[in-house]
């Protein structure tokens, strides 16, 4: 008995330290053969948490549902999943981990730019395919690396919409304003590219510091420069203080978009009727016709009941698609084959088109651009994909 | 790339700069009122500052009024919340070396942050009560920011009223030019202490009201409001509180200007070079210290 409460310590003391160490594995039962192990780091707490935590919820849906078909090559898929805290530093040491102690056969990236550029170096050395499906920096695939794959839009291409839209409405001229930082900044190079190819005139640039609150004077000169189009380089803070203070100054150009933060629901929570006309940048929304994404929509609710669906779910989901079809079509699990048979996907997945170029750089995938109308998110562009038509140009603010 | 800059947007920006600038002198003025009366530099000033947008914010989510009449209850509140402060904790460092009063307030501030992250979360919030702009001929004035602008204005004129003609307004100047004397000549310096915390940081929570309604609302928001009162008072004269309404318009205008003339990005580079060239030039500050 004695003996029998002694074992029972020691199992508790092994869970306590699996939980400590952050370790969460599913064990499928018993199969055949050994299961197919991928593994990943994840932001599960820290800073991108609850980024981190949805795109999570993604890659187990994307395991469990695979399974049931079957799983890949007759076996099982396991994801061996480790929390980073959103630092970099620990992505590369749980990545080297799960390479050489866990001998994992394929990984995926983990959440957000930053951690998937510090890490890429670790899976570049050991020739193990990474599908990254949250880092949308050109830069990390573009270092002459062979194993990191894209999964969503880069930076480049958040206002292309935007300025489309606007191009076909015969609009001239366009500021552009952003955060000083890294994202934030490839999108204003990309757009002032977009915006001269399409025949656009950029009037203004100008760059604000990170949590900038003042815009007054920004404003007035962006009302003295009196483009027909304004687009804003943001996160979320500054989205909303930019919408605000374009009403206070009375800044009303025909078109205006944000790239990130727009897409929040509370983005029109703290903004109410201000939001109106505001057009936002998304790389996936539940409603967007991909094959499966309504199944994985309900059945994302179902697994995880109240658990935020986003698309950093769709994308976890998606880019484990994309790895779990590769391995398919290789028939193996040597790094070089699945590598040979990333580059050769060109298909949808419930996040959208997946095609790399030979660099591993997503160039398939489709921004949308919706707009808010009367509280709701409506996808205006592109046409293939809108679910209702742009209500242009803005009103002056107090008719909103 | 950028516009050719015409009289209309340096009048246009002159008009931001003053409103700005009221709202950072009532705000400094708590701070220099603390640091005349007890030498103490309260890095929390701006933690208080997020209190007070708390407070109007809960004010305006539960009860639905009119936010700027929160500032009836934040006021006094405050003012009690600031006693309490001094009664308990900062009385202990007033007399120690100004590391110890630095660390004290720091760890308070820190506190209060975390204290609001966890009961109020740290998710934004707003007040959406006043927004837009009174079209005046070419200029636009915000709405909140004219507001904050008057209800500064009114507050600062007060909180002068009271220290130039009440008694008590001057006994805290006394204090201000020497405890010493002040103490000899039968005023109660505790006390007085006491009634500055609780006064400065009824100033720090009325700039905390007034900017709820302009700004995004977290428990973070009053770092900012800490330095920019620490720069006013530096530039005005620290202690010297006609100087700290000198410093508040004269930030305005240079953060202002600088984003005009130069980027958004440099204004802040260009307050604190000024910062650095007061000091250096003038380190008792525009109108030098301590004179009451």
């Amino acid at each position: 008995m004695f003996r029998k409460k002694h074992d029972r310590l020691t199992a508790g003391w092994v869970a306590v330290l699996a939980f400590v160490l952050g370790i969460e594995t599913w064990v499928t039962p018993a199969a055949a053969q050994s299961p197919i192990k991928i593994g990943a780091s994840l932001s599960l707490t820290g800073t991108y948490a609850a980024l981190g935590q949805n795109q999570q919820r993604g890659y187990q849906l994307c395991a469990k549902q695979m399974n049931e078909k079957g799983g890949v090559l007759g076996r099982k898929i396991e994801f061996v999943l480790y929390d980073d805290q959103s630092q970099p530093a620990t992505g590369v040491r749980l990545y080297e981990k799960l390479i050489t102690s866990d001998k994992v056969d394929a990984i995926m990236g983990p959440y957000s730019s930053a951690i998937t550029e510090a890490v890429a170096n670790v899976n570049e050395k050991y020739k193990m395919p990474m599908v990254a499906p949250m880092a949308s920096t050109t830069s990390i695939f573009k270092k002459g690396r062979k194993f990191a794959f894209m999964v969503q839009s880069p930076a480049e291409v958040y206002l292309e919409g935007l300025i489309d839209m606007a191009a076909k409405r015969g609009l001239k001229t366009v500021a552009i304003i952003n955060e000083d930082t890294l994202f934030p900044k490839a999108t204003v190079q990309g757009t002032v590219e977009i915006a001269k190819k399409k025949g656009l005139q950029v009037v203004f640039v100008e760059a604000y510091p990170k949590g900038n609150t003042d815009f007054s004077a920004l404003m007035t000169k962006i009302r003295a420069a009196n483009p027909d189009v304004l687009g804003a380089a943001t996160y979320f803070d500054d989205a909303v203080a930019i919408t605000r203070q374009m009403k206070e100054l009375n800044v009303n150009p025909k078109m205006y978009g944000v790239t990130v933060g727009g897409d929040l629901p509370k983005f029109y929570e703290l903004l109410g009727k201000n939001a109106e006309y505001v057009y936002g940048a998304s790389q996936w929304e539940p409603e967007l016709p991909y094959p499966g994404a309504k199944e994985f929509n309900e059945s994302y609710k179902k697994e995880f009941p109240g658990a935020d669906l986003s698309y950093h779910s769709a994308g976890g989901y998606g880019g484990c698609q994309a790895l779990v079809e590769a391995i398919k079509r290789a028939g193996s699990l040597d790094g070089e084959k699945i590598r040979e048979a990333v580059l050769k996907l060109d298909f949808n997945t419930v996040y959208g088109g997946f095609k790399v170029d030979q660099d591993g750089f997503q160039v398939s995938h489709k921004m949308v651009m919706f707009q808010w109308q009367e509280g709701k998110k409506v996808i205006v562009w592109p046409d293939e994909l809108a679910a209702g038509k742009a209500r242009f140009p803005a009103p002056p603010w107090n008719q909103r | 790339m950028g516009v050719t800059i015409t009289p209309t947007m340096v009048g246009q920006v002159v008009i931001s700069g003053l409103l700005a600038g009221a709202l950072y002198s009532m705000v400094a003025l708590g701070l220099a009122l603390i640091y005349g009366v007890m030498r103490v530099i309260n890095i929390a000033h701006g933690t208080l500052l997020m209190l007070g947008a708390y407070t109007t914010f809960w004010w305006f989510r539960l009860l639905g009024i009119n936010p700027y009449l929160s500032l009836l209850v934040a006021l006094p509140l405050m003012f009690f919340v600031g006693m309490l402060l001094q009664r308990t904790l900062v009385a202990r460092v007033v007399d120690a070396p100004e590391l110890s009063s630095l660390l004290l307030t720091f760890g308070i501030s820190i506190a209060l942050v975390n204290v609001a992250q966890l009961t109020f979360t740290s998710d934004v919030r707003s007040v959406e009560f006043l927004t837009g702009a009174f079209l005046v001929g070419p200029f636009a004035v915000s709405k909140s920011r004219l507001v904050a602008f008057a209800v500064a204005v009114a507050i600062t004129a007060i909180a002068f009223w009271f220290l130039q003609k009440t008694k008590l307004g001057k006994a805290i100047r006394a204090t201000s030019q020497s405890s010493e004397v002040a103490m000899v000549c039968g005023i109660n310096v505790h006390r007085i202490h006491l009634y500055a915390f609780g006064i400065a940081s009824a100033l720090a929570s009325a700039g905390g009201s007034l900017v709820a309604v302009m700004v995004a609302i977290q428990p973070e928001m009053g770092q900012v409001y800490t330095f920019k009162s620490f720069l006013v008072i530096v530039l005005g004269g620290a202690g010297n509180y006609p100087g700290a309404l000198l410093g508040g318009m004269l930030l305005g205008l240079v953060e202002q200007l600088a984003s005009l003339f130069l980027t958004t990005q440099l204004s802040e580079a260009v307050a604190y070079v000024l910062l650095v060239l007061v000091l250096l030039l003038r380190p008792t500050g525009l109108l030098g210290g301590r004179a009451t």
